[in-house]
């Protein structure tokens, strides 16, 4: 076994060549998974209403979206973000920038049928009760409906977010430096530690996916504390 | 629906008025005072991560380097992938590729070459006493390649009689020749020379047989811009007879290096 292949390697699996070069390995997959979390909840959030709302054409522009979306490969849509974003925006994205984005409109879609099932599966009276204070559609969804419906989406946006972390393990395609990039490179240079790398490599996605697990059940202990006080 | 229609018009209209307006490249390399070079950063010794100060280095990085300071710029790597490398060079991201890319006839359609900077073939890796000499003598063996590779391929045209078995990268191919499970293993003559010397005892393996395919590689330059072209090959040649190209050479394929490949061939040399 040559675990100092590992060793000598280990800050480059961490953080790249940073701070003499751009930064990469693991850091690198951190900033895009908390970047795709971060944005496909807000666009997954807004594709979900827009599922449920009044207007036609919110409902059918969303329902269109989600099932393109969920109709084609991650990896397609890594590849086509990157080759389209020149022909839309006129000049080219960074690999990075480019991943980040495809990493939130995939995701985005699933966070949409979770927003619209969870907001679904409240009863009516709810809803109904809210109007009846006389509040309006975008307050009673606002203070009443989505507090419910948000807590009861956890374990699901958990789950997809754990998925987008692993994810983006796909952007190496496009030459993204993230944690699998890095390790390709070192096993391409070394050659004789396959073993050793990979299984490094499968650690490190373990830790920081068992760590946002961790997060989250903290997270839904609390609200549930905080719930069961209110009732 | 029509508001759709409209979108889509509009969008189409800006994906046409964004195609990228053709000047010369060589005017814009000096303006902006950079040479971008799309490069491999997991080939080994062409381009790769060096372990201690963490930079992009290698053969083709060096050569680049050479053009820039040709042309009096800075030089810029970019990291490129297989997948990557023509469409990053069509769009303009990068000003040329160096990036082990086979000069191929159905390549000339989208992008231009430079002439030949580096020439390899597919060779055989196998044990010094297995008794295989060339490809002839594969006929009813097994041999190691990766998936999806055009070694796998030319292999099986060269000697249709062997059994090709393809595993997933090179440094499991060449396990399996070590153990006994296949009696070579067959690609580019770099890339065996340096699994060759990844082993312990590197004295034990020998790259045999005659070239199964020539693989000459070029820099991939943007298509039709003949001035650029024109000081990329010269350029090239000039390194040549000044001998910088050889001392490149030498410090990534020399005798003293992991990846020894001794210089058996001439660039080509316009009088």
């Amino acid at each position: 076994m040559h675990w100092d292949v590992i060793s000598n390697n280990f800050s480059y699996f961490l953080i790249g060549a940073y701070p003499q070069g751009p930064l990469g390995g693991l850091a690198m997959s951190i900033l895009l998974a908390l970047g795709g979390i971060f944005g496909a909840f807000w666009l997954g959030l807004l594709i979900g209403l827009m599922r449920i709302s009044k207007s036609r054409f919110c409902r059918i522009f969303a329902l269109v979206y989600t099932e393109i979306i969920r109709g084609t490969p991650l990896l397609m849509v890594i590849f086509w973000f990157y080759f389209l974003a020149p022909i839309a925006f006129g000049h080219t994205l960074p690999e990075a920038e480019s991943a980040l984005i495809a990493l939130i409109v995939f995701t985005s879609a699933y966070i949409a049928e979770i927003v619209r099932a969870g907001i679904e599966s409240l009863p009516k009276g709810q809803s109904e009760a809210a109007r009846g204070t006389g509040l309006s559609r975008l307050q009673a969804m606002r203070y009443v409906i989505l507090p419910q419906a948000l807590f009861n989406m956890i374990p699901s946006f958990v789950n997809q977010f754990v998925s987008l972390t692993k994810d983006t393990s796909l952007a190496f395609i496009i030459g993204v430096n993230e944690l699998t990039k890095a390790a390709t490179q070192v096993n391409n240079r070394t050659l004789n530690a396959p073993t050793e790398i990979f299984i490094t490599i499968a650690v490190l996605y373990f830790i920081i996916c068992y760590v946002l697990t961790a997060l989250s059940r903290r997270l839904e202990k609390r609200i549930n504390r905080y719930q069961a006080r209110d009732r | 629906m029509r508001r759709l229609a409209l979108f889509l018009v509009v969008a189409a209209l800006v994906a046409l008025a964004a195609t990228p307006a053709l000047a010369g490249k060589l005017d814009d390399i000096k303006a902006r005072g950079t040479l971008i070079a799309g490069v491999k950063d997991s080939q080994p010794p062409f381009g790769f991560v060096d372990e201690q100060s963490k930079q992009i280095v290698g053969f083709e990085i060096d050569i680049c380097k050479a053009l820039a300071d040709k042309l009096g710029v800075k030089l810029e790597t970019k990291p490129v992938t297989s997948s990557t490398r023509i469409p990053m060079l069509t769009q303009g991201a990068i000003d040329l590729v160096a990036a082990t890319m086979t000069h191929k006839k159905d390549r000339e359609d989208q992008i231009d070459f430079s002439i030949t900077y580096f020439m390899t073939g597919q060779k055989l890796l196998v044990k010094k006493d297995g008794g295989i000499k060339s490809v002839k003598d594969l006929a009813g063996k097994k041999v190691g390649s990766v998936k999806g590779s055009t070694s796998e391929q030319n292999v099986k045209k060269a000697q249709p009689e062997c059994t090709v078995i393809s595993f997933e990268t090179y440094p499991e191919a060449f396990l399996a020749l070590k153990q006994g499970k296949v009696e070579a293993v067959t690609t580019d003559e770099s890339i065996l020379v340096g699994l060759q010397n990844s082993d312990a005892k590197p004295d034990d393996f020998a790259i045999v047989g005659e070239y199964i395919s020539p693989e000459p590689y070029g820099l991939g330059l943007a298509e039709n811009d003949s001035d650029f072209r024109d000081f990329v090959n010269v350029a090239l040649m000039d390194m040549w007879t000044s001998g910088e190209f050889q001392k490149i050479y030498t410090k990534w394929f020399g005798k003293d290096t992991k990846f020894y490949i001794p210089l058996e061939w001439e660039m080509e040399l316009w009088p």
